[in-house]
């Protein structure tokens, strides 16, 4: 029998005295070594904060505290994608704060698996708003868990984490106050044995940019689904035999309030909230003529059920804010017995949702955005492709290093987040595995933090800083770093270098124009211990916009070997069996200095060389 | 007289060009002398990549009442680059025309890399598919103006011949939405291209 369904019965069918006696958060960080997790990340907030805690008391699992809840879901994600199992917990206004990785990394999916505990604080005993996390399970379309007691909070985790490497998603589980912060006997179990994961680069899967993102998105959808026939056969949703025509259908720690409330009562007990199993709601219909949704916060649950079509008694008599008990619960839903059941018609399931329509197969070539001719900062990514470490990149122009023939990243996912994932990933990795790619408004926006975090942690790693002194994806708008504002006068600017300094990050700023300096400071920071910060300054090529000299090819000399085709400039193309230089160069050079013939030079330079 | 000079309907114009090219402002143009006749106008573009190279597209959409700012056919399609020109044909039915800058070629990283062939013959294609090709040297005609950047203008001013609306309203649209200082070299570029359709420097080709 499912040790989960044993509850269903007596106690757990098992000897209490061989158990523990946990907070609900204890249990959970109980429950994440058992399953196998190797790291946990966190910020503290009430009432999940004892989650991290117990972690970091435990063997065999490593515990941080990140900056903030984003940052601390990035440095899972890292972990994630390096292969170990990782838990990341929060309350529930946290999560509005991890909320940008979160929607993507629904789309990326994990490698291993990834759970991530949202602590709910009805009633608000602690906190500034009442909220209620099982909507981020809906807005990011991924499986929600509620467990109802400590001994639920330590079996959920496995579960969770099974279910996230099954079905490539990150998973929620949900807790809330009385769980977290209230106590009760634990019956551990065997450690899950499971299969260790391995990264592998794998662009369609990693780097969201538009192109990937969108196929990506019709996988969360249809997974959506899969996961709902998984709800549908889950031991976590019971349908438990009731004695009266009363039916109850709730989640959580309210289970508890509700069972004590009608005993006698049918229920289903919803361990997986989200996606609802409609199917086994219809089930309990056929049991019972009346039904209660009991939930605190929002009508999740009933909302759907009304969907269907079914009659419901809902937020009509369960307060819709603050803490439920069994005396609310008991004297919400009593008078509803004594009433004639309501007519009803047979559910109506709503029909599979119907995806757009693929583009037709390209017949002709595409043409997708590139670097520019003439940006300095390819030169980063042409020393990066040296190297053996995973790049992860970030958002604006410097995605374009992903693209062939450069190759030079390994993922993107939201602003900022290339810092966490690296510092995350080389952690799980034990040594510097990777390096972060990062422009200077995307650092500013949200690359300041993850950089204190990593610190913090003493996090291994390369942040490289391409500053191009601009927003330049976006039409060249002023950030901090250039200190222009909006009607283009100059306000103060903050300089990188001594920002870093000021947390005591080593840090080190090239000219991204001098290939030699770069390529060489890029060496001597992936081969240095510990954490640093590597700016690349060279104004946006757009925005200089100069010729630099004419670059001639030496026919003789050049034997097409296709080394400076491979830094992706747009300006150098094959023509028969050399290289011909077109109207866009700008003449920065690059293209002669990763020439090893000496097949390029600069028209008029003595040498043949570069200056 | 093509498809596109019933000014009743609703007329969609497709411009389609290499971020880097003036589209958006190609389209800002058409945009606004459609304005200047007194029609509805609707645009739609997409920013952000739309000066890295990659493909650029813009709809403008004018009639006496437009409510979708988007389509996925045009009754003219522009565009200032050939392979571009040949991407453009898919969203033209027969009687539709293409306005193309024929000797303006970006190769893109594939077909550098030589994974993939330029396309060719155009006004096969075009024939096939019953479309009006007219394909203009926009490079020479817009050097002939003044400057080579002025391709989107150039082309503009071919298109003139088959969009209908009188050339003082071009004008009214040109001098709207081109920055001053380089509006006398654009009025150059535009009235030399209107000047091409049906002079021997235009091949005019297709199902008309």
């Amino acid at each position: 029998m499912n040790p989960l369904n044993e509850r269903n019965k007596s106690g757990y069918g098992v000897d209490m005295a061989q158990s523990l006696f946990l907070m609900g958060n204890e249990a959970i960080g109980y429950g994440a070594v058992r399953a196998g997790a190797g790291m946990a990340c966190a910020y503290p907030g009430t009432p999940s904060t004892e989650i991290l805690e117990t972690t970091a008391r435990l063997e065999g699992i490593h515990a941080e505290w990140c900056v903030n809840e984003k940052v601390a879901l990035e440095t899972a994600v890292g972990a994630s994608r390096a292969g170990v199992r990782t838990l990341v917990t929060m309350k529930h206004v946290g999560l509005n704060v991890a909320a940008d990785p979160l929607l993507t990394l629904t789309e990326t999916g994990v490698t291993g698996g990834l759970v991530i505990v949202s602590a709910d604080d009805p009633g608000m005993n602690s906190s500034q708003n009442e909220q209620d996390s099982r909507n981020y399970a809906k807005f990011a379309k991924i499986p929600m868990l509620e467990p109802a007691d400590s001994q639920e909070a330590y079996d959920f985790v496995a579960e969770a984490f099974a279910l996230s490497e099954e079905f490539d998603t990150p998973v929620l589980l949900r807790s809330s106050t009385r769980l977290s912060h209230g106590r009760g006997q634990v019956v551990l179990r065997a450690p899950v044995e499971f299969e260790r994961r391995e990264y592998v680069k794998d662009l369609s899967k990693h780097l969201m940019v538009p192109q990937w993102a969108r196929l990506r998105n019709r996988l969360v959808l249809e997974r959506l689904e899969k996961l709902r026939a998984r709800a549908e056969e889950s031991p976590l949703n019971v349908l438990e035999e009731g004695s009266i025509d009363f039916g109850i259908i709730t989640s959580g720690v309210v289970y508890e309030y509700a069972r004590e409330a009608f005993p006698e009562a049918w229920f289903l007990k919803l361990g997986m909230s989200h996606p609802l199993p409609y199917k086994k709601v219809a089930e309990l219909y056929e049991k019972v003529s009346r039904v209660a949704v009991v939930e605190e916060l929002d009508a999740f649950i009933e909302e759907q059920v009304r969907m269907l079509g079914l009659p419901v008694i809902g937020k009509e008599a369960i307060p819709a804010d603050g803490e439920l008990d069994q005396d609310i619960v008991r004297s919400a839903l009593e008078p509803y017995l004594s009433v004639p059941p309501p007519e009803r018609r047979p559910p109506v399931f709503p029909p599979a949702q119907r995806l757009s329509d693929l583009p037709p197969v390209a017949t002709l070539p595409v043409r997708p955005p590139v670097l520019c001719a003439g940006c300095k900062h390819r030169s980063v990514f042409a020393a990066l492709r040296r190297h053996k470490v995973a790049a992860m990149g970030d958002i604006g122009c410097y995605m374009l290093g992903a693209d062939p023939p450069l190759n030079a990243l390994d993922s993107s996912l939201c602003m900022g987040a290339s810092i966490g994932i690296m510092a995350g990933f080389n952690k799980a990795l034990g040594r510097k595995a990777s390096v972060a790619v990062i422009g200077d408004s995307t650092f500013f926006h949200s690359g300041i933090t993850p950089l204190i975090s990593a610190h913090y942690n003493e996090a291994d790693g390369v942040v490289l800083v391409l500053d191009n002194r601009t927003t330049a994806m976006t039409g060249h708008q002023g950030n901090p770093g250039s200190g222009l504002w909006p009607d283009l006068t100059e306000g103060p600017a903050i300089d990188i270098q001594r920002l870093c300094e000021g947390i005591d990050v080593r840090c080190v700023t090239v000219d991204a124009a001098d290939y030699g300096a770069l390529e060489a400071a890029i060496k001597a920071e992936i081969d240095a211990p510990g954490l640093s910060v590597l700016v690349a300054r060279a104004p946006c090529a757009l925005m200089v916009r100069e010729k630099l000299g004419e670059i001639l090819v030496d026919d003789e000399r050049c034997n097409l070997c296709g080394l400076c085709l491979d830094i992706g400039c747009p300006d150098i193309v094959p023509h028969e069996d050399t290289v011909s230089i077109t109207d866009g160069c700008t003449g920065c050079g690059l293209c002669i200095e990763v020439c090893k013939r000496g097949a390029l030079s600069y028209a008029g330079a003595e040498d043949g060389g570069a200056r | 007289m093509s498809a596109a000079t019933t000014i009743n309907a609703v007329t969609t114009v497709s411009l389609m060009g290499v971020g880097g090219q003036g589209i958006l402002l190609a389209a800002a143009i058409i945009a606004e002398t459609a304005s200047a006749e007194g029609l509805r106008v609707k645009t739609s573009e997409v920013h952000g990549m739309a000066q890295r190279g990659g493909s650029v597209r813009s709809t403008v959409r004018f009639g006496e009442r437009v409510f979708s700012p988007v389509a996925r056919s045009a009754d003219v399609v522009i565009a200032t680059e050939l392979l571009e020109g040949h991407r453009g044909l898919d969203m033209l039915s027969p009687g539709g025309a293409l306005v193309c800058a024929v000797t303006t070629c970006i190769v893109p990283g594939s077909v550098a890399r030589g994974e993939e062939p330029y396309p060719a013959d155009l006004p096969a294609a075009a024939a096939a598919r019953g479309v009006r090709l007219i394909a203009v040297d926009a490079e020479a005609l817009a050097r002939e103006a003044g400057t080579a950047r002025a391709v989107n203008v150039a082309l503009l001013g071919a298109a003139s011949t088959v969009l209908a609306f009188a050339e003082e309203m071009w004008q009214r649209g040109l001098a709207a939405a081109v920055p001053a200082r380089i509006l006398e070299v654009n009025q150059r570029a535009f009235a030399l291209g209107r000047e091409a359709v049906g002079s021997d420097d235009v091949a005019q080709r297709g199902g008309d």
